[in-house]
């Protein structure tokens, strides 16, 4: 199955885009999720929403690339992939690095899980809904 | 005792682009065998992580197969993973201290490797096949969890 990327692009302070992923991402297109990203950023984007409500699964390139969205969402480059895994341990375990400009939103019941087990969850807000997760990024 | 009932098998070339064909094998096994959704959920991530770095690390992108076979024996469901890259063995990775930054599992790991199988399983087993390439075995009790949550 593959993998369909939606973003919508919201006014508002901060500006928000809402990447919204359907069907399973994995190692042969988490760079996609990486590409969009950059874009809605280059394109003035300061609050992101990943809405994973069709997402149906997430291989572990999968939270690389959320990972990555972080990291372009900060004004930074995002990890190389050579290196990905270890820096992306690195973050979960530093609280400090808690997303701020980056939420999940409606995680299916074994996506939750797999952000839960690889400790993502300490990284990332998991909201229940794309609304939800807009309304806590520009405080509304 | 062992009563092999059912067993099948799928191969494919080990390019990234075939791991949703693996996926799919394997919620068709699991389903097949009777398994829960839970189970089916947990194998999946747990072959496609293993089958992904066979692809990315093993093969590194040169061309070659890969063959997985499941199997349900005594309410336990094996799959292996066939390949014929260098001998890998994901098992003997060094364990880490808690709360330390882990090194990737083996160059360019991007993989969550042998932490996230062991949590999806109930057993992981590697062995060098004789004439070359790697053979890996995951087991997972087809009524149950790996473990607690």
């Amino acid at each position: 199955m593959a993998m369909t990327i939606d973003v919508e692009r919201l006014g508002g302070s901060p500006p928000v885009a809402v990447v919204a992923l359907a069907g399973e991402l994995d190692a042969s297109n988490y760079e996609q999720v990486i590409d969009v990203v950059r874009g809605a950023y280059d394109e003035g984007a300061r609050g992101l929403v990943i809405d994973l409500e069709q997402l149906t699964f997430m291989a572990s390139s999968g939270l690389f690339a959320l990972h990555s969205a972080v990291r372009i969402m900060r004004g930074e480059t995002p990890p190389d992939p050579e290196e990905g895994w270890s820096a992306l341990h690195q973050m979960a375990q530093d609280e400090d690095s808690r997303a701020t400009s980056v939420r999940l939103a409606a995680a299916q019941e074994p996506i939750a899980r797999v952000l839960d087990r690889t400790g993502m969850l300490r990284l990332f807000a998991l909201d229940g809904s794309r609304a939800d997760a807009i309304a806590a990024l520009q405080g509304a | 005792m062992t009563v092999s009932r059912d067993q099948r098998a799928i191969q494919v070339p080990a390019s990234v682009d075939h791991l949703s064909e693996v996926r799919s094998f394997v919620r068709d096994c699991v389903a097949h065998f009777g398994g829960s959704q839970r189970v089916a959920d947990d194998l999946v991530q747990a072959v496609d992580e293993a089958t992904c770095n066979v692809m990315l690390h093993g093969y590194k992108g040169k061309p070659g197969d890969i063959d997985i076979e499941a199997a349900l024996r005594d309410r336990k469901i094996e799959i292996r993973i066939l390949d014929r890259s260098p001998t890998f063995d994901p098992t003997t990775a060094p364990a880490r201290e808690p709360g330390s930054t882990p090194a990737p599992t083996r160059p360019g790991g991007m993989g969550l490797g042998i932490e996230l199988l062991r949590s999806l399983t109930d057993e992981v087993h590697h062995s060098a096949r004789p004439d070359g390439g790697n053979e890996l075995t995951l087991v997972r009790a087809i009524d149950g969890p790996a473990q607690e949550d």
